[in-house]
């Protein structure tokens, strides 16, 4: 008898993939209607998959370049019927995908009062370009007359992860470090192999490891081009900018010029290799990024990519087709549009899955919640998608909630439970408190514990605050103790640019002296923020080179200087070793007492103490009134410990920002504890402790512009 | 320059000797004449590249994708690999995917 089988093996079928062989011959290549999904450049058996969308655009052509060349090898119109809807779709059979580079063209009406801009002369990049060339090498004076300058390339998704994946440390474990790729380590003095690249960057992880920090925050590394807007110093003659990298050319792709082998276009692995190292070391990688606006500028700016294939769709139009300027640079990406949305979701989706990203910071993120006329929406669909999105939901998000069109939402942020800020309060109020301004301490109660005030009317936690007094945008540590005023002459601009509201003090002197006294003072100083800054509770960030005391010399504004204005100064590292030395204990001291981190606002009280506590002079009675510059901070939780138990941790710091000293009572400890001085910043001598722990019971008297921080041990 | 390749089997491991640029344009001779060899079988693969000035990403590409069509306990050695080769190979995390030594007495 017979038997069917229903299920022959695989090989007797000689099978074939239909979708796989070309259909049609465009040009002297063999191609057929492509997948409208996903966008951009995907591979497939022996072709590439190409898909742009334009709703606008009536046509479209494919443009290839072998790469460097000026001419295109081939330029293939997609026919009518390889468009689905808004998108043109393609694939092209036997590419020297390595070799290539690629664009479109799109036709469609030039009517800049109605929101189009269509130019078919220009060759357009993919907004979805996962690799782009260009300006492979940092500083490479470009060929400005060359036809399309950014090109879109295929990347590889090949990397060898080796079983690692992201660390996903709670927010409220972290210890944030801000930095610039270039600026850390372009200096001669950080005694790297190739200064100023992602490679370099890992070579300096032993460095961050040793200092206690476990995350890294790097400003812009989606590509962007350090010779927009650039411009020659009037006076010095020197070469300015576009160093910071806020004003993205490509969303998908790593910046060339950051990595030693981009001149081999291998940033993508690079950069991989990076993020990899980073976890092995236990360090989380935030990366900023910058949705509100692109390179292309405004009606005056070029064309690359946006504005040719669909105007309208990406950008924020007054009624006469007009930019609006909310980011201060030009344009704004219209990002409650629905395919705009959808580009930062992917664009998001693709760092979290394909680089493991651990977090993102959003420049200017209030713009994200505006609707395309620029109204702030209640419930803004970008914000809610990125909050409740399944590839991103163990990834940190985190809001700049203000933005360049006075829009403010520190607190108010549409946070869907899920969004950080950048605690712009925080800042301004524990500098005002450091320099002895009148009327703080009690914003400055509510800052330390996580600022409630804040996040805790909509439900948030102390987490959400990114606590921090100093990050790129502003004065670095050393020059807020330093400089009553910002000395911008170095960018160009008259010393107009940069902020003017610094809350800075220069402890006497403006800028650099050889008063001791005053040096001592700056010393204490930055001592005393950044003791304050890590026993707050919430996420603390520092920035680069503030645990050594880095110096812009007066510039908070340093967006424009590839010069060592910008760079960190590695020799500081032996000059201010003490400091490094006290940062780095404060850290570690961080990390061991778990009552710093509770992330909650109705925390418990522990075995000893309510779980935050305010104190003055006289224990449990602090001064509120306007012309207090004293106020202590005891927090305390209860922790787990071995066999079930847990144990009581409690922290308590006194600050005196006052000129005088002042005696602090100290709580009063159950039998068998002890205060055990951990660190003093009126102690110029030992400021931490090192040797014999030093045990106090009544009180302490705190010296001029000071503080101590104690914990309460079992003796 | 071009880029000649000897291939030869040899007692344990095969051999390829390369001599010249490994760029856009002759990294496909390169990747053929991996494919020709029965990578799945094989438990050891040599690279002579002390005559090799550049390997382009295409090149890198091809030693990843002879690496993952070998056996998973094979190796692929690169001999006398030059330092600037040795450092892209370094910083593009390809170190997992290859062996770098000087000479074949340092196996």
């Amino acid at each position: 008898m017979l038997t069917f089988n229903p299920f022959p093996p695989v090989a007797d079928l000689l099978l074939e993939r239909i979708d796989a062989l070309p259909t049609d011959v465009i040009g002297g290549y063999q191609v057929r209607p492509g997948k409208p999904l996903p966008f951009g450049v995907s591979h497939i058996p022996n072709g590439l998959n190409f898909s742009i969308y334009t709703s606008a655009g009536t046509a479209c052509t494919l443009v290839l370049f072998n790469r460097g060349d000026d001419q295109p090898i081939a330029e293939l119109p997609f026919p009518e019927h390889y468009r689905i809807g808004d998108v043109f779709c393609m694939v092209v059979f036997n590419l020297d995908f390595e070799n290539l580079e690629y664009g479109f063209r799109v036709d469609g009406p030039h009517d800049p009062i109605a929101g189009h801009r269509f130019d078919p002369s220009q060759v357009l990049m993919d907004p979805y370009a996962r690799l782009i060339s260009g300006r492979d090498v940092w500083g490479e004076t470009p060929d400005w007359q060359r036809p399309y300058p950014y090109r879109a390339r295929v990347s590889f998704d090949d990397f060898d992860w080796e079983g690692e994946r992201p660390l996903e440390i709670p927010s409220e474990d972290l210890v944030i470090y801000e930095t610039h790729v270039r600026s850390f380590t372009r200096s001669d003095t950080s005694g790297v192999k190739q200064p100023g690249t992602y490679a370099a960057l890992v070579e300096k992880i032993p460095y961050l490891k040793q200092l206690g920090i476990n995350a890294v925050e790097l400003m812009p590394v989606y590509e962007f081009d350090e010779f927009e807007n650039s411009r020659i110093h009037p006076d010095t003659g020197e070469q300015l900018y576009n160093f910071w990298g806020y004003s993205t050319v490509g969303f998908f792709a790593p910046k060339a010029g950051y990595a030693a082998t981009g001149k081999f276009g291998m940033q993508v692995d690079e950069f991989k290799q990076l993020v990899k190292t980073f976890h092995r070391a236990g360090i989380e990688v935030i990366l900023d990024v910058v949705f509100n606006h692109t390179a292309e500028g405004n009606e005056y700016g070029p064309t690359l990519s946006f504005k040719g294939l669909d105007n309208k769709t990406y950008y924020m139009l007054t009624p006469e087709g007009y930019y609006f300027n909310f980011s201060g640079t030009g344009n704004t990406l219209n990002c409650n549009n629905p395919i705009v949305r959808n580009l930062v979701l992917d664009c998001l989706r693709y760092w979290a899955a394909e680089y493991h990203i651990d977090g993102f910071r959003f420049d200017l993120a209030t713009i994200l919640g505006r609707d395309p006329w620029g109204a702030p929406l209640s419930n803004p669909p970008l914000l809610e998608s990125l909050a409740f999105d399944p590839i991103l939901s163990s990834c940190k998000l985190i809001a700049e909630a203000w933005d360049a069109g006075g829009l403010y939402q520190v607190g108010t942020f549409p946070a869907f439970g899920r969004w950080g800020e950048w605690n712009g309060k925080y800042r301004d109020c524990l500098r005002r408190y450091l320099k002895g301004d009148e009327a703080q301490v009690g914003q400055l109660a509510q800052r330390v514990q996580g600022s409630p005030d804040l996040y805790q009317p909509s439900g948030r936690s102390p987490a959400t605050s990114v606590n921090f007094i100093t990050c790129h945008d502003g004065f670095t540590l050393a020059d807020l103790v330093s400089y009553d005023h910002k000395h911008n002459e170095a960018n160009g601009e008259g010393n107009r640019d940069g902020g003017d509201d610094n809350h800075s003090w220069n402890c006497g002197a403006e800028g650099w002296t050889d008063d001791p006294g005053i040096q001592a003072l700056r010393h204490r100083q930055m001592m005393n923020a950044l003791t304050m800054l890590l026993t707050s509770r919430g996420t603390p960030m520092l920035l680069m080179g503030d645990e050594f005391g880095r110096s812009q010399h007066g510039n908070n504004n340093a967006y424009c200087l590839d010069s060592p204005i910008s760079w960190v100064d590695w020799s500081l590292l032996q000059t201010n070793a003490q400091l490094h030395a006290y940062v780095t204990a404060l850290i570690h001291f961080r990390h061991a007492h778990p009552a710093l981190r509770v992330n909650r606002f109705d925390a418990e009280a522990s075995a000893l103490f309510p779980s935050c506590s305010f104190h003055g002079s006289t224990a449990w009675q602090p001064d509120w009134s306007d012309h207090s510059r004293q106020l202590a901070w005891m927090i305390s939780a209860d922790v787990a410990c071995d066999h079930g138990l847990s144990r009581p941790d409690t922290v308590y710091v006194a600050t005196n920002m006052a000129h005088y000293a002042t005696w602090f009572e100290l709580p009063q400890l159950p039998d068998g504890y002890g205060w055990h001085l951990c660190f003093n910043t009126g102690d110029a001598s030992s400021p931490m402790d090192a040797s014999e722990p030093r045990y106090l019971d009544s009180g302490i008297l705190l010296g001029d512009r000071s503080i101590v921080v104690m914990s309460a041990k079992q003796v | 320059m071009d880029l000649t390749i000897e291939s030869i089997s040899k007692d344990g491991y095969h051999l390829l000797s390369l001599s010249g640029d490994v760029d856009t344009k002759t990294a496909p001779s390169l990747l053929d004449a991996l494919t020709a060899l029965e990578l799945a079988a094989l438990a050891e693969l040599r690279i002579e590249m002390d005559q090799v000035g550049f390997l382009s990403s295409a090149g890198l590409r091809a030693l990843v994708f002879a690496k993952q069509k070998m056996p998973h306990t094979a190796r692929l050695v690169l001999v006398g690999t030059s330092a600037d080769i040795a450092d892209v190979i370094t910083k593009t995390g390809l170190t997992q995917a290859v062996t770098l030594v000087a000479t074949h007495d340092d196996l």
